[in-house]
């Protein structure tokens, strides 16, 4: 300790020399080095909660819930995580912004029955097919962006106003019907087996990889990092801010248009109504188990698979335990409010 | 001659040791060898920086703490004071900064703690009443000895402390920066206080580090510097810039060093640009290795006229050229890549992203220098990090610390780190030293010297005038959204000639 700490009480810390509280809390300095000490324990959770969820989820669903711990159920969960994995990406990086794209589960709606259209009705290969939804989706994508960067409408306002127009399109362009018995080179985009598991499982993971390295690892993901935290700082640092807001919103729709394609395979029937709120309000739930920010700034594509994953556990055990399927629902709200919560909680403590 | 009140020779203080017990062999003590005078009917003021010794001799004096070496006289006779009560008793009151009363009693209770009145025993409430009222009417205040301290005011509570002074037939009274937290008004009446209190033979020790208080107030002063007498003086013989220099042992052109030259070529050349179309047309030019200094009111127009040349807001009418380029209607993006940064006076909403860590902030305006194809290096970023955080002597356990946690002036340094990423050829300070402590203050000087100095035009904004004219080369002084008046550095450049042209 140098001499003007031990000299002047009341002056406090000299300048230029504060120091930070210490990382440890006073309780785990006493206890041996091999074990963990309580405040740590939080502090690993705290930094990994989507993981420290999910991890609990199975512990408690292979003790107490039947058939939960079997091979063929995991298929089942893995089968039923990868188009929301898919389209959940997309939110959560919306969500990074600080905005919200409730025209989400809309947009699987429409690109569901524009694809079955386009396969079955105009017979267009499987590669066009695929190429012309992704392009209706970014299409869509930018609509959403453009309102709210430039026409600076609120985005829950803006994206909630498209998925009706885009609902009422996908009911017009239907006419009603469902289309079924979808070609074969079409439904193989989904459907081809690989290690046990549809191709679908494997598309949904080569995305995520692609899209966590572009947000952990890239410039564009720095800045959007950036941007969702502070927008005026990162305008002023030099950050393309209208360029990455309308951005996510693109990227959003294309791979809500991606998850409507791979659904449409999934259940070999195209249909307006596929997707809808119920679809949005999953995606957004399971960001949020996640660890994604309603606030901006925080998100990670890792996480938030993690989260999708963690809730699907939740529906599936519903599912095994037989209970109503809208005990699911309830459990989605409760999640957002919770997490609402709690973010307005340690919000206003910082 | 009259007779000191107090005298304090040779008064030494040792360091101590984690062991509790003095260190006698270092060159490095608290106070060393301190002469002190006090005589009666004067204001003797302490000054010195935070950890010269003031504090410390004055607990010595109050008896809070003893000398460990030296001789403490008080009116003449030599004593050992052996506690603060003692000292008390020996007529020595100490007004701390912190004001020690107990907020639940109220101010007789106050003032008698612990030697309440008594009558066969018990208390004599009515006795303790009637001495504090007096007491209290001897200050001239009206202020109820019924009233619980918690409802009382700073200002009024300062006034308990002083009543339970004079309680005390206290001679010597010590007063640690007592107008810390009070108001112009509470202030004058506090100095009006503190003259009778010397009309009446009363020694007043003040500690102060506000000059126009200690002018106002003092008699003689002694300036303290690392546990050392610099030297005891009237207050006549009060300089601000010797004074500065004694404390601190540095002159103000350390404070403010200057070892930057000003190359004729230009980096900025505003010409005719007005910031409303009301407005009167600016021209200005900021050469390389120079810093121009900008001045003025608040709303003078000082900030939007570097974020019109920017580009992030917009101009009516002129043309900013930049390295000799006309960069009207570029995006700050575009403008940081040629060279240009702008460090915002709202450090937490413009400057940094404060969630985000020392790392990630430092290399935000720069992310294409550590990164291949869009792809950031982390090992080139950990090193840009590493590299400012040596430069700018950033206190931080690690470049991954979150930038929210620093003090502010490690946060400025942040600030500045980040637009020194950019390897920039014009660079806008608004506000540069905002919100900062001294020490940090003086490091941020000293770097925009060096930036100039390695041929960086710098055109900074200030709100203090002694670091305007201290560190700039010439000053524009804006008002009304126009410029009123350049200056160049020199005997010309005063403080007054600065605020006559403001407004």
């Amino acid at each position: 300790m140098s001499a003007r700490a031990t000299e002047d009480l009341q002056a406090g810390p000299a300048p230029g020399e504060r120091r930070e509280p210490p990382a440890q809390a006073p309780a785990a300095a006493g206890k041996g080095r091999a074990r963990l000490a309580p405040g740590d324990l939080l502090n690993l959770i705290g930094r990994n909660v989507a993981l420290f969820i999910f991890l609990t989820l199975v512990i408690l669903a292979s003790l107490f819930v039947n058939n939960f711990a079997a091979l063929d159920n995991a298929v089942v969960i893995l089968k039923q995580s990868a188009i929301p994995a898919i389209a959940v990406i997309g939110m959560t990086m919306v969500l990074m912004t600080g905005g919200i794209d409730l025209s989400l589960g809309y947009v699987v709606g429409l690109a569901s029955i524009v694809s079955g259209i386009m396969a079955n009705t105009w017979l267009w290969p499987a590669p066009a097919v695929l190429a012309a939804i992704l392009a209706l989706g970014l299409a869509l994508g930018l609509c959403n962006g453009l309102i709210t960067q430039f026409m600076r409408v609120p985005a829950f306002i803006a994206t909630l106003g498209t998925g009706y127009v885009l609902y009422g399109l996908a009911q017009i362009v239907s006419q009603g019907s469902i289309i079924n018995r979808l070609p074969k080179d079409f439904l193989a985009i989904g459907r081809t087996p690989m290690f046990g598991l549809p191709s679908a499982v494997f598309l949904a993971l080569g995305v995520a990889v692609a899209f966590h390295l572009l947000i952990s690892r890239t410039i564009y993901g720095r800045q959007l990092k950036a941007f969702g935290f502070g927008a005026r700082t990162a305008a002023l640092s030099g950050v393309p801010g209208a360029r990455i807001n309308v951005s996510v919103y693109a990227f959003c729709a294309t791979l809500a248009a991606l998850s409507g394609l791979l659904f449409t395979i999934r259940v070999n029937a195209a249909q307006p109504n596929m997707g809808g709120g119920v679809f949005t309000f999953e995606v957004v739930t399971a960001a949020i188990v996640g660890g994604t920010s309603l606030f901006g700034g925080v998100g990670s594509v890792a996480n938030s698979i993690l989260g999708v994953l963690s809730i699907k556990i939740i529906e599936n055990c519903i599912n095994l335990l037989g209970v109503s399927y809208h005990l699911y629902l309830a459990v989605q709200g409760a999640i957002i409010l919770v997490a609402i919560i709690f973010g307005n909680l340690t919000n206003r403590r910082a | 001659m009259l007779k000191p009140l107090v005298s304090m020779r040779g008064v030494t203080k040792f360091i101590y040791g984690g062991d509790g017990r003095p260190l006698r062999n270092t060159d490095v003590k608290i106070l060393e060898e301190v002469d002190f005078d006090l005589f009666p009917g004067e204001v003797h003021v302490l000054v010195g920086e935070n950890g010269a010794g003031k504090s410390t001799l004055m607990k010595i004096l109050g008896g809070v703490i003893p000398p460990d070496r030296g001789e403490l006289e008080i009116d003449g006779a030599r004593v050992n004071l052996a506690d603060a009560r003692d000292a008390r008793e020996k007529g020595v009151a100490f007004i701390h900064q912190e004001l020690n009363l107990c907020a639940n009693l109220d101010v007789a209770h106050n003032i008698f703690l612990g030697r309440e009145p008594r009558r066969r025993g018990l208390k004599d409430a009515g006795e303790m009443y009637r001495r504090s009222a007096e007491l209290l009417k001897a200050l001239s205040t009206d202020l109820d000895p019924r009233l619980p301290v918690a409802r009382l005011s700073t200002a009024q509570q300062q006034l308990v402390e002083i009543a339970k002074a004079m309680s005390f037939q206290s001679r010597v009274v010590i007063m640690d920066e007592p107008t810390a937290s009070l108001t112009k008004r509470e202030i004058d009446v506090l100095f009006e206080l503190i003259r009778r209190m010397r009309a009446e033979g009363m020694g007043i020790v003040y500690i102060s580090h506000r000059f126009e208080e200690i002018l106002a107030i003092g008699d003689r002063f002694t300036v303290l510097r690392d546990g050392r007498r610099v030297g005891t003086l009237p207050i006549q013989a009060f300089k601000p810039d010797s004074v500065i220099w004694m404390m601190a042992g540095r002159s103000i052109d350390e404070m403010y060093p200057r070892a930057h030259a000003v190359h004729p070529e230009p980096v900025l050349e505003v010409h005719g640009l007005r910031l409303t179309p009301r407005t009167p047309p600016i021209d200005l030019v900021v050469r390389r290795g120079e810093v121009v200094g900008l001045g003025g009111l608040v709303g003078s127009g000082r900030t939007e006229l570097a974020k019109s040349v920017f580009g992030a807001r917009r101009f009516h009418g002129g043309e900013v050229r930049y390295l000799g380029r006309k960069t009207n209607g570029w995006s700050p993006a575009r403008l940081i890549r040629a060279g240009v940064a702008y460090l915002s006076e709202d450090r937490k909403t413009e400057g940094l992203i404060p969630p985000m860590s020392i790392r990630e902030n430092l290399t935000l305006a720069s992310l294409r220098s550590v990164a291949t194809l869009g792809f950031l290096s982390r090992p080139r970023e950990e090193r840009q990090a590493a590299r400012l955080i040596d430069e700018l002597s950033i206190v931080a356990r690690s470049s991954e610390q979150i930038v929210s946690t620093l003090s502010g002036g490690n946060q400025q340094k942040c600030v500045l780190g980040k637009w020194l990423c950019t390897a920039p050829q014009l660079l806008m300070l608004d506000e540069p030293t905002r919100g900062i402590d001294v020490g940090a203050k003086a490091q941020i000087h000293k770097l925009i010297d060096q930036i100039a100095g390695a041929g960086v035009g710098i055109l900074m904004i200030s709100s203090e005038l002694p670091e305007l004219i201290g560190i700039s080369d010439r000053v524009y002084v804006m008002r009304e959204g126009g410029v009123a008046a350049e200056l160049e550095a020199g005997p010309e450049l005063t403080q007054e000639r600065v605020v006559a042209c403001m407004v």
